[in-house]
Order: C-alpha cells, then sequence, then structure tokens
C-alpha cells in the first residue's frame, strides 16, 4: 500500500469535520473501550497475564533469529512450505505465482493487516484471480475501494445506509435504511457461493508457535474456518514479529489478546493449523503455505529503542484508548498500521521525512501505554521519533526539521540559560511583538507565526518581567 | 528474493550478534520446560477433569450460556436424543450431518431421526478420497439444515467447545450448517485454557498433535456494521450443547 502519511493535517481536519464519521468513532469507544476496561476488571489476574505477556514477546523478540529458524523448520517437517519475503512486493509475487501456478480461480482472504501492506486483494484481482474479502468489514471496505479504518473494526465509520448502498445494487435514496442484521444477511448470502466455490485462501496469523511450526487465528465471523476448511491451498501472511515460543504460551496470549481487542473472554472461533490436512480428512487443505515478511521491521528490530513496538499483537486496544485517534481516524494516518502503534510503526517503515506528524499527533497521555496487552511503552517511542525528527543525524532523511527552525530553537536554548541572556531576549521579544497586539493579546502574526494564531491567541510578553517589578515596588515601599 | 539463511542473517545481525545463538533458559515461556514436568501438567488436567467433572459442568453450562449457546441439560441418553430430534423439527431440518464421535452413536439418534423422517447422513471416511468426494462432501455440509457434533474437550472458563478435525469430524460440519449441534459427556470439561494448552503441548511432544484444532464459543457472529452485535455472518447462526451428565445406562 502507498503511504500517504504526509497528508496527515488535511486528512485529520476532513475527519473532525465530518459529523456522520464523529459518530461512528464513538462506537470505538463505547463499544471496544469500555468493553476492555470491563473485561480487565473482571480478570482477576489482569496485571500477571500482561506482565507474562510482556515477558514472552520481549524474550521471543531478542532471540527472534532462533525462533524464526525453528519455527520454518517445524513448518516444512509438518508438509508446509516456508517463504521468507523482503518486502510486500516479493510476498505478493510469490502468492500470485503460486496461484498462477495451481490454476486458482477464487480467492477468499481472511482479515490481515500485512496482506494490506501489499494491497495483495486489489493486486489478484488485478492479476485476474477473483479474490474477495470475508471479514464482512473488510468486504464492505473492498466494495467501497478504501482501506480499513481500524485494526479490528474495518468499516466502523461507515453508516448502515453507506453499507446497504454497497451490498445493494438496487437500493435507492427513498428507500428504508435497513437494519444491521438485515445488511449482514444480506453478506451472508453473498459470501455463501464465494466460500464454495474457493479454491485458495489468504489469511493472516494471529500467533505462530515455533516449537510446532502452528499457526493461530482468531475470529468472530468463521470465514477463517471457511479459510482453513474449504480451499484447497492456504497461504497465511505474517510479519516475522508473531512468533511465540510454546504452544503452552497460547493460554496467556490469547486471554489478553482478545480481551483488549473485543473485551470478549474469548472469540467465537480460535482456530489452531498445525499442517495441511491430514491424509485421512475429506476437507481442508492440501497445500499450506506461510508467507514471512520483513518490508521494513528490521529497522524497527535493529534500534533497541524502537525494537519493543515489535511486540505488538495488534489488538487494537491503544488505538481505542487514543484521544486523537477517536477525533482524527484511522485514514488520516496515511498506511496500515493507525493509531499510537501506527504512529510509531508507520514512519519507521515507510520513512519519517513524510510522517513527522504521526508521532507529533499525541498529547503523550499515555492511555495507550496503559491498555496496551503487553505493556509496549508508546508515548516513550513517541518521544524518540520527535527527536529522531529533530535531531536524528544517523539519516539524513529523517532529519526534517528545517535548518532555520534549529537555529531559533538553539538561539532560544542559549537565552534560557542564564538570567541576563533572558531578561535581555525577553525585553527583544517583547519590543518585536508590541506592534502585534492589541489589548495586550497577538490575534493575528505573521507567517510562520500565524500556524500558532489561527486557531489560538496569544498574549503579549510583559514589558517589565516579574522581578524588575518587584524590585522597583520593594523600594517605593522603603 | 530472499532465502531463509539470508533473511535470519539479517535478523541476527539486527539484534547486535554474528550468530544465532540459542537462548538461556528463561521460565517466561513454557518452551524450557521439560517434557516430565509437560507430562504432568497434561496428566494433571485430564484427572482434574474426571474428579472434578461435576462442578466443571456447571461452570460450563453457565459460561457456554454467557458464550451464547443455548444449553440443555439432561441426563439420559434417550432424552438427549429427543431434544435433538426437537431441535431438527423446530427448524423444519430436511438434511442432518452428523460426525462419527462415538457419544453419537451411543445416544439413539439415528433411530429417533429416522423414525421422525429426517434424512440423516453421517461423515465417515472413505479411504478413495478422490475429487469427486470431496466436492460431495463439501455440498453436502453446504446443504445440511443441521449438523451435529461430539465434543473433544470443552472449556469452562470460555465456554468453549473444542474439536479436532479428522476423519468422521469434518471441518465444516460445525461451520456450514445454519445450525450446530454439540453434544458433552462429563469428564471431557477442562476448567481453562491452561489445561487445554497443556494437553496440547503434551500431544505436542509425544508426536501425537492433531492436524489442526478449533475452539467453538457460540454463534458465528459480527460488529462489523455500526458497531452492533449481530448473530450468525459466515458460520452458524444458532448453536446448542446438549449437556448429558450422570448417564443412566
Amino acid at each position: 500500500m502507498k503511504p500517504l502519511t504526509i497528508n496527515f493535517r488535511s486528512k485529520a481536519a476532513q475527519t473532525i469535520g465530518d459529523e456522520q464519521v464523529q459518530n461512528s468513532l464513538e462506537h470505538v469507544y463505547t463499544g471496544f473501550y469500555q468493553g476492555r476496561i470491563n473485561a480487565a476488571s473482571d480478570t482477576p489476574n489482569w496485571e500477571e497475564l500482561r506482565t507474562k505477556g510482556k515477558a514472552i514477546k520481549d524474550h521471543t523478540i531478542a532471540h527472534l533469529d532462533h525462533y524464526l529458524d525453528m519455527f520454518s523448520e517445524k513448518v516444512e517437517q509438518s508438509g508446509g512450505t516456508v517463504f521468507f519475503a523482503d518486502n510486500a512486493e516479493e510476498a505478493r509475487q510469490y502468492i500470485t505465482e503460486l496461484a498462477k501456478d495451481r490454476d486458482i480461480e477464487t480467492v477468499i482472504k481472511s482479515k490481515s493487516m500485512v496482506s494490506e501492506e501489499m494491497s495483495l486483494a486489489e493486486n489478484m484481482n488485478d492479476s485476474g484471480f477473483e479474490t474477495i474479502e470475508t471479514d464482512l468489514g473488510e468486504y464492505i471496505i473492498q466494495l467501497a475501494g478504501e482501506t480499513p479504518y481500524h485494526l479490528i473494526a474495518p468499516a466502523v465509520h461507515k453508516s448502515r445506509k453507506d453499507v446497504a448502498e454497497l451490498l445493494d445494487e438496487d437500493f435507492t435514496d427513498g428507500d428504508r435504511v435497513p437494519d444491521a442484521t438485515e445488511l449482514t444477511m444480506l453478506a451472508r448470502e453473498q459470501l455463501r457461493d464465494v466460500f464454495a466455490r474457493a479454491d485458495m485462501s489468504v489469511t493472516g496469523v494471529n500467533f505462530a508457535v515455533a516449537e510446532s511450526g502452528s499457526i493461530v487465528l482468531v475470529t468472530n465471523e468463521g470465514n477463517g474456518r471457511m479459510s482453513t476448511s474449504v480451499p484447497r491451498i492456504h497461504v497465511a501472511v505474517m510479519g516475522m514479529e508473531k512468533i511465540v515460543p510454546s504452544i503452552q504460551d497460547l493460554s496467556t496470549m490469547l486471554r489478553i489478546l482478545i480481551r483488549s481487542a473485543t473485551g470478549q473472554r474469548i472469540s467465537t472461533y480460535v482456530t489452531m493449523v498445525n499442517g495441511p490436512k491430514t491424509p485421512d480428512e475429506e476437507e481442508g487443505p492440501e497445500e499450506f503455505h506461510v508467507v514471512i515478511m520483513n518490508n521494513g521491521r528490521l529497522k524497527l528490530l535493529k534500534d533497541p529503542l524502537l525494537r519493543e513496538s515489535l511486540n505488538c499483537i495488534r489488538c487494537g486496544a491503544c488505538l481505542n484508548a487514543c484521544p486523537v485517534y477517536r477525533k482524527v481516524g484511522g485514514h488520516a494516518y496515511g498506511w496500515v498500521y493507525p493509531g499510537p502503534i501506527g504512529a510509531i510503526v508507520t514512519p519507521v517503515i515507510t520513512g519519517l521525512k513524510d510522517a513527522t506528524n504521526l508521532p507529533a499527533a499525541s498529547s503523550l497521555c499515555g492511555a495507550c501505554h496503559e491498555a496496551c496487552p503487553v505493556k509496549i511503552n508508546i508515548p516513550r517511542m513517541l518521544l524518540e521519533l520527535r527527536h529522531k525528527t529533530a535531531e536524528g543525524l544517523s539519516d539524513p532523511d529523517e532529519r526534517t526539521s528545517k535548518f532555520v527552525e534549529r537555529a531559533i530553537w538553539k538561539t532560544w536554548r542559549i537565552g534560557m540559560m542564564g538570567r541576563g541572556r533572558f531578561d535581555w531576549g525577553a525585553r527583544l521579544a517583547y519590543l518585536f511583538m508590541r506592534p502585534f497586539s492589541i489589548n495586550g493579546w497577538i490575534k493575528k502574526a505573521p507567517p510562520p507565526i500565524s500556524g500558532w494564531t489561527v486557531s489560538r491567541d496569544f498574549p503579549l510578553i510583559a514589558g517589565k518581567s516579574l522581578k524588575y517589578r518587584l524590585k522597583h515596588r520593594h523600594k517605593k515601599e522603603i | 528474493m530472499a532465502d531463509k539463511v539470508s533473511f535470519i542473517k539479517q535478523v541476527t545481525k539486527a539484534l547486535g550478534r554474528t550468530n544465532i545463538t540459542r537462548p538461556k533458559d528463561n521460565y517466561d515461556t513454557a518452551i524450557f520446560e521439560d517434557r516430565n514436568l509437560a507430562r504432568a501438567n497434561a496428566a494433571q488436567a485430564v484427572a482434574d477433569a474426571n474428579s472434578m467433572a461435576a462442578s466443571l459442568i456447571d461452570q460450563m453450562v453457565q459460561s457456554a450460556d454467557d458464550a451464547g449457546w443455548k444449553v440443555h441439560r439432561t441426563d439420559n441418553y434417550e432424552e438427549s436424543a429427543e431434544l435433538i430430534v426437537g431441535i431438527c423439527k423446530d427448524h423444519n431440518a430436511k438434511s442432518v450431518l452428523r460426525s462419527a464421535h462415538s457419544v453419537l452413536t451411543d445416544i439413539p439418534i439415528d433411530r429417533a431421526l429416522a423414525a421422525s423422517g429426517t434424512v440423516l447422513e453421517v461423515t465417515e471416511h472413505s479411504s478413495q478420497s478422490s475429487n469427486r468426494h470431496i466436492e460431495k462432501s463439501k455440498a453436502a455440509a453446504f446443504n445440511a439444515d443441521v449438523g451435529i457434533t461430539g465434543v473433544d474437550y470443552a472449556i469452562a472458563e470460555t465456554g468453549t467447545v473444542v474439536l479436532h478435525p479428522r476423519a468422521g469430524v469434518s471441518r465444516l460440519l460445525s461451520l456450514a450448517p445454519p445450525t450446530h449441534i454439540a453434544v458433552l459427556r462429563p469428564g471431557d470439561v477442562l476448567a481453562s485454557l491452561d489445561e487445554l494448552f497443556a494437553i496440547q503441548r503434551d500431544d505436542f511432544l509425544n508426536g501425537k498433535l492433531q492436524g489442526s484444532m478449533n475452539l467453538i464459543s457460540g454463534p458465528s457472529k459480527t460488529a462489523d456494521i455500526e458497531g452492533t452485535t449481530v448473530t450468525g455472518i459466515h458460520g452458524p447462526l444458532e448453536v446448542h450443547l446438549i449437556v448429558i451428565e450422570n448417564n443412566k445406562y
């Protein structure tokens, strides 16, 4: 997917001004945010589980090479095929070639953020394979020609009327808007036929178990199960960070993932795939392929200060907790991963130069850190990325601040470091600002300061400092 | 194209090392547990399921109800067969498919359904799984009104039914028909996910891990349209759990 991070401001402004989308974003809060809070408080050892989840992920990422080696070996031992892809292009090519080679006609896609990195459905359709998203939210998004709005609820910004127009060609403006159940049943009918004839599936991976070469899928709708039951070929795509070492680690990881994602104790379906179908089974994929993708994740791994972001299990809790995400929405972030975790992952993977607004779009309130089931310290990393945009010297692409901007702040720093310099600077600022002020306030300033005054007033710096005034009052009183 | 070796080499390098090093024992993850402990954990899980069967059934019934199962408790086989016939009749079922779970041959379900005039098919494995055969079996699952299975394990913590697809237990049986009925016997209820994965791990270490596993906790659902939860999207719209306790033989 082509990154559009540079449009953050305009996209955010557009969303904030859209009343319907603002209402939809409320569902994120009332549904998912409250759901997680309730689920966590109903789980007596919740903090213990988070600590354990973090320990499992910290350990795995610190030995990712070892566990990737183990995982791929085990998948092959149980009759699967592993493909390592350096980037989205390679992964896409592998899957397309596979489809060509096996004379595939219909591909069903289950929800996968990694496949969004490849724009897989779009590309497969262009290559002549009927490729259909089967998660209801993703299906709606595909019909609309858009990208997911939320990690868990891709179509959260669509109203029932929007959905009716997308699903039903005959729906016209005057018609009664069907309720959610009617619309869901309509989609069920449409997708049933697709499931029955699919000969290949592409799914994501929630967890990949190193010791057994298993993959685990978490779904509520059942499309993940269809994908692992009907077609003769199953391709699972994953970011290289999705590993957990042992089968037994799954109980902890599933508990924290599902509660954090939707507030459920467990999702309707959890599917564990340990290889292609066994010889005595009638249904099930004869071929099982796992595509393990890097696509910029090495940059996160390389940087000890950003490595923690690879602990992410994509539950979406930080999005739901974020006061900024809940206003600017998912599309503003300009790539696959929105919200607080996206503000770290997206700039590093797609380039910080265009994405400086992402780490800046946070009040550092810490709600994301508090919500994260594996305790990722997101605010710390947002600060780290802000530091990189200002000072990142290792990569000129990272340092996006202009020379003048840096010069101003350097001067500011010098000015703040001595009382005499401070007094002198304040006096100078007063003289400079006074012509623009009305009754002690600056309401409209020339650029570049107009960027501030467009939405705020700036008080005129006092002509005489507090220290000066105190000193002179003291003299008078004596 | 990245081959495995060079891909992993890059990862090693990014971690600041030159070779893959085996991690030191770290009990945050169960991978470092020894086989004997894994075996003991699994044995304990099975023993608990039997010794606490009655209380685990009560918990299971409660959490299955929370998860959206329609739960029916019965204490004999005859009645459970009648319950199943009743559900099939309620749905006007013309075609019913059942798995080869032994519980479904123990209860007189075939006879009861035949008496009610419903067409019952059993998904039993035929060794010649030709393409035609597979297509036929798929079509049967998509066309069935009701799918009936046993339960390999249940999980009291979450109201979950665990099924291992295998010969006679098709993957689609509990998924494609709009109604799924699962029949649970006492002794198969585990306390929590911990016990289930302890058993899976022990099976794995003994080379007995099944090809796949499905955890089913209620009817298929979605909240993708305006955050409204709707039951029944790609899987069953309705799921029934028949709980047989203290069977009288």
